[in-house]
């Protein structure tokens, strides 16, 4: 896959994700990305953390939803008001709309995690405007150091235990974030002047990789760029049918123009198999 | 014969410091291959960014004097326009690792110059061949060992083709067989034109390859070489034997060694208190992941292991990323307190030679220095098992033979104690070696065999 054709794509879908409250659009972005994340992803990425993740926020969101915003009619339940925060009802509403929102921020995460599984460092650089690629080679790299950075951590705890170190309260956690904290921004530095040593920055570059666009790229691309403009004049005419649950919960209707988005971006999709 | 770097009474301050750490220097490096040698904390590390310009343009600081490289004013050139000439491999190869795949790994140099892709194409072939590297091409960095990704690295600066290669420390972290390789890629260097510095510690075979020598030490210049260069190893020292009745620290009962898949089994095999063990091995096969099992900090995939010691110390990889006191001498006083041991924290500090760093900061250390201070800190409170993971990366002959005392110390208390190494002074030094050989462990090889096997 050509990563400007993916990055096209994952654009788009972004795009209307983030530019409705509905629900059945957003959880239909949701699947459209889920969809893509498992087409595109690489054999050595993992797709499992990343779901956990989503999950997770879709759970957070949702919890936290409904045990603050106390608006609504439909009571699921009361607690009690003299806790703090959270005492009062707890309302249909608020589940839902925790729910949506949960949902919109999953799906927006799994359309950039389709060009994070799909594409590695490299082709992430070429698949973006030149005038970001220094920025796109100074994040890839970056990221690069996560691993590293993990095991910096587990290395680092293990030797603090067998100094005697014990988990327990800010202060101990303090005596293993401090040395992990200062030993990565070590890291960080010392691959700067690596880059810096090798040219980086020096003002145009080249490419050493230059894929001609197959047909599959051009589909991906043309369905991503159609689905872009659907999105955009869903969201200038008020097409993408937002939608709010309070005061009173009601059903959601969808837009023409975002499904017509949709539709879009699984057409692109249809030959990413053959990939 | 023609000068690649010359620097004219050069002095260097780093920020915040008043010491120079290159002080009025005068040199001259031409043709062929130089080593830079020295003391930790001596000024080789500040010597080799100089000659790309990192000091001072990355680092700031002061400076004083004048240098050159191919006739280009480093004070007045940008490091990345004096990069068409020179190249600089750093230590450690995942730290200069800027995408995952090795081809656009040794292009990323030279699509940064701009270079035209029929050009790069020929020279990331050329790099790959010259590092006996082309079969990795395909690879991804992530999947090689310690070895190969060094190769990469090389190849990464040698596609940019550099007159001046600047290697510091290449054979800290690379096994023998990792080590004789990154020898003869110099060699082969050297007869296709390509001025080499190398910096290094580890001086076992390099005295064959190195055509002038430069000392440097508290920041001064010395040319100690002229015909027939010599380069001091360190002497074996020879311990006490181990006692007949010292009891066991630790024993593995058919121990499969590895995190959820085996990679190799221990057989049944055990340490003595009093005894100094080295544990040897190519790069990947399981050393640190042997040392984390005896400790305790992972549990065995199959088998089980017996402890006889309470008090436990293990030093890591980059043992200087676990330092985070104000100074050394805290960091030591910490390990005892944990502890809760009565000793001074000065006999250790004595026995490390870091009596002139111990109220200072340990990151504002030479690696070398910081390497000591981290032994210092793990090893502090009369510990009965050490667990060392390649303890002489970045340090000189004189620390590792103080650290080699420090070890005959720790025995003669009773501490057992367990390196992983590629260090073959070290290996030479031990009671004995266990070595990982494939997917067994083999016990009992003299260090004498097993150093001359490795070279």
């Amino acid at each position: 896959m050509r990563g400007r054709a993916l990055a096209i794509w994952s654009a788009a879908l972004l795009v209307v994700c983030l530019t409705t409250t509905n629900p059945i659009t957003r959880a239909l972005a949701l699947l459209v990305a889920l969809n893509g994340c498992i087409l595109v992803r690489k054999p050595e990425m993992r797709l499992r953390p990343l779901l956990i993740g989503v999950g997770c926020a879709v759970v957070i969101a949702a919890v936290t939803t409904l045990l603050l915003s106390h608006t609504g009619t439909h009571a699921l339940v009361h607690l009690p008001s003299s806790w703090p925060a959270v005492g009062g009802a707890l309302t249909a509403e608020a589940l839902s709309f925790g729910i949506t929102t949960g949902i919109g921020v999953a799906a927006a995460v799994l359309a950039v995690a389709v060009c994070g599984l799909g594409l590695d460092g490299a082709e992430l650089v070429d698949a973006l405007p030149t005038g970001l690629q220094r920025t796109a080679t100074t994040l890839g790299s970056a990221l690069n150091l996560v691993p590293r950075v993990a095991r910096t951590t587990r290395a680092i705890a293990e030797a603090q235990r067998m100094r005697g170190w014990r988990v327990g309260g800010l202060r101990s956690s303090a005596e293993l974030l401090v040395p992990v904290v200062l030993t990565t921004v070590e890291d960080s530095l010392q691959l700067a002047e690596a880059m810096e040593a090798r040219g980086f920055g020096t003002g145009r570059r080249s490419h050493f990789v230059i894929r001609q666009w197959e047909r599959s790229d051009i589909a991906t691309a043309v369905a991503g760029a159609a689905a872009l403009l659907a999105a955009l004049v869903a969201a200038v005419t008020g097409g993408t049918h937002d939608w709010y649950p309070f005061p009173n919960l009601v059903a959601p209707t969808v837009g023409v123009l975002p499904l017509v988005a949709l539709v879009m971006l699984v057409a692109g999709m249809v030959q990413w198999r053959r990939i | 014969m023609a000068t690649h770097l010359a620097l004219d009474r050069l002095s260097y301050w780093y920020p915040l410091t008043d010491n120079p750490a290159l002080d009025d220097v005068s040199l001259r490096i031409g043709e062929g291959i130089t080593a830079v040698t020295g003391p930790s904390g001596g000024g080789k590390s500040t010597l080799l960014r100089l000659a790309i310009g990192l000091v001072p343009h990355f680092h700031g600081g002061r400076i004083r004097g004048r240098a050159t490289v191919h006739g280009h004013d480093i004070l007045r050139t940008p490091t990345r326009l004096l990069a068409h000439g020179v190249g600089i491999v750093f230590q450690d190869p995942e730290m200069q690792t800027v995408f995952q795949s090795v081809d656009r790994e040794i292009a990323f140099g030279l699509e940064n110059l701009n270079t035209p892709r029929p050009v790069m194409l020929e020279r990331v072939a050329w790099a790959l061949d010259v590092c006996g590297a082309g079969h990795l091409r395909e690879r991804r960095i992530a999947t090689l060992s310690g070895g190969e990704r060094q190769r990469v690295a090389i190849a990464s600066v040698l596609a940019m083709r550099p007159g001046l290669l600047v290697l510091d420390e290449p054979l800290s972290q690379l096994d023998g067989a990792g080590a004789d390789g990154l020898l003869a890629i110099c060699q082969t260097l050297r007869d296709e034109g390509i001025t080499i510095l190398i910096a290094e510690h580890r001086l076992a075979g390099l005295g064959e390859i190195v055509d002038h020598r430069l000392d440097l030490i508290g920041g001064r210049a010395a040319w100690p070489d002229g015909p027939g260069i010599s380069i001091a190893e360190l002497p074996a020292q020879v311990l006490s034997p181990v006692a007949a009745d010292m009891p066991i620290a630790w024993r593995c009962h058919n121990v499969a060694v590895g995190i959820s898949t085996p990679l190799f089994e221990t057989g049944d095999c055990s340490q003595h208190h009093g005894e100094f063990v080295a544990l040897v091995g190519s790069n990947g096969t399981g050393k640190t992941t042997l040392l984390r099992t005896v400790a305790g900090l992972i549990p065995p995939v199959a088998g089980s292991v017996d402890r006889w010691a309470d008090r436990i110390a293990y030093l890591p990889q980059n043992p200087g990323a676990l330092l985070y006191r104000s100074s050394v001498r805290l960091e030591i006083e910490t390990t005892l307190k944990r502890r809760r041991s009565a000793d001074e924290p000065g006999d250790i500090i004595d026995a490390m030679a870091l009596r002139d760093v111990a109220d200072k900061y340990p990151r504002d250390l030479s690696s070398g220095q910081r390497q000591r201070a981290a032994i210092a800190a793990v090893c502090a409170g009369a510990p009965r098992l050490v667990l060392l993971d390649e303890p002489t990366r970045g340090m000189d002959t004189a620390a590792r033979a103080r650290l080699i005392a420090l070890i005959r110390s720790l025995t003669q208390d009773g501490a057992a104690v367990l390196v992983a190494t590629h260090d073959p002074e070290l290996i030479g030094s031990a009671h004995r070696t266990l070595t990982i050989d494939g997917e067994r462990l083999v016990d009992g090889v003299t260090p004498r065999q097993t150093v001359g096997a490795r070279r």
